[in-house]
């Protein structure tokens, strides 16, 4: 079965990016900001992801038979 | 392959964002010095030559370099014929420099005060104050170059990398 694999990268990208803007500014002294932006770089893979997760516990469901289709 | 040269634009365009941004602040220190020069200048300018203020103001505005330079022009200019009212002129001059420069409203609110006092006063007086607002100026430039430290490369690094993850987002 393919998967695409672009949301990986992208997903790895974020975390990438996110965790360089929480070390800058944190360097420069702003541990609030830098703390909210990992926030919200999480919350904004948990909106990509959870589409996906959705389809997972669908299928889930599916194999074991809990709703028949 | 347009979408690359989209999110190439796109990365471009907040970079250069930052990149203003942290020159600004590097801009802001030179304008301040450069304003308590200008300051300076009008001291010796006051002391020695005793002109109007109207040539002192042409003299500095030729010495100094913009955006300092603009605003003793402009003063220079609005000066030119009879005038009544020299607060609103000086007023007008500072908005016009605070839409050409970097400087902050408090900076500004300085030279404004020290505008109030211009001319109102004996030499020694007004040397006095000259002395206050370069004080005052000084303490500002303090405060500047303090910011530009903090914050300079900070900008830099977050305009480049906030366009990636805007990109990133939108792929």
């Amino acid at each position: 079965m393919f998967v695409d694999a672009t949301i990986l990268f992208q997903i790895a990208g974020i975390g990438i990016i996110t965790a360089l803007i929480h070390t800058v500014l944190k360097q420069v002294g702003k541990e609030d900001i830098a703390q909210f932006v990992s926030l919200v770089g999480f919350i904004i893979v948990l909106v990509i992801v959870i589409q996906h997760l959705a389809d997972l516990f669908q299928q889930i469901k599916s194999v074991f038979l809990l709703q028949g289709f | 392959m347009m979408k690359f040269i989209g999110a190439l634009l796109f990365i471009t365009t907040s970079s250069w964002i930052g990149f203003d941004l942290s020159k600004q602040l590097s801009r802001r220190t030179i304008q301040i010095r450069q304003l308590i020069q200008s300051i300076q200048l009008l001291e010796t300018e006051m002391s020695y030559s005793q002109l109007t203020l109207q040539h002192t103001f042409q003299i500095i505005s030729k010495k100094t370099d913009p955006p300092i330079s603009l605003f003793y022009k402009k003063l220079a200019e609005d000066m030119e014929g009879i005038v009544t009212d020299f607060i609103t002129v000086w007023d007008e001059a500072i908005t016009y420099l605070q839409q050409s420069s970097d400087l902050k409203q408090r900076e500004l609110e300085v030279l404004k005060q020290f505008g109030r006092n211009l001319g109102q006063h004996t030499f020694t007086e007004q040397q006095k104050h000259i002395v206050l607002t370069i004080h005052h100026l000084q303490h500002e430039l303090k405060e500047a170059n303090e910011r530009r430290q903090q914050y300079e490369k900070m900008t830099k690094s977050l305009g480049v990398l906030i366009g990636i993850l805007i990109v990133l987002l939108l792929i």
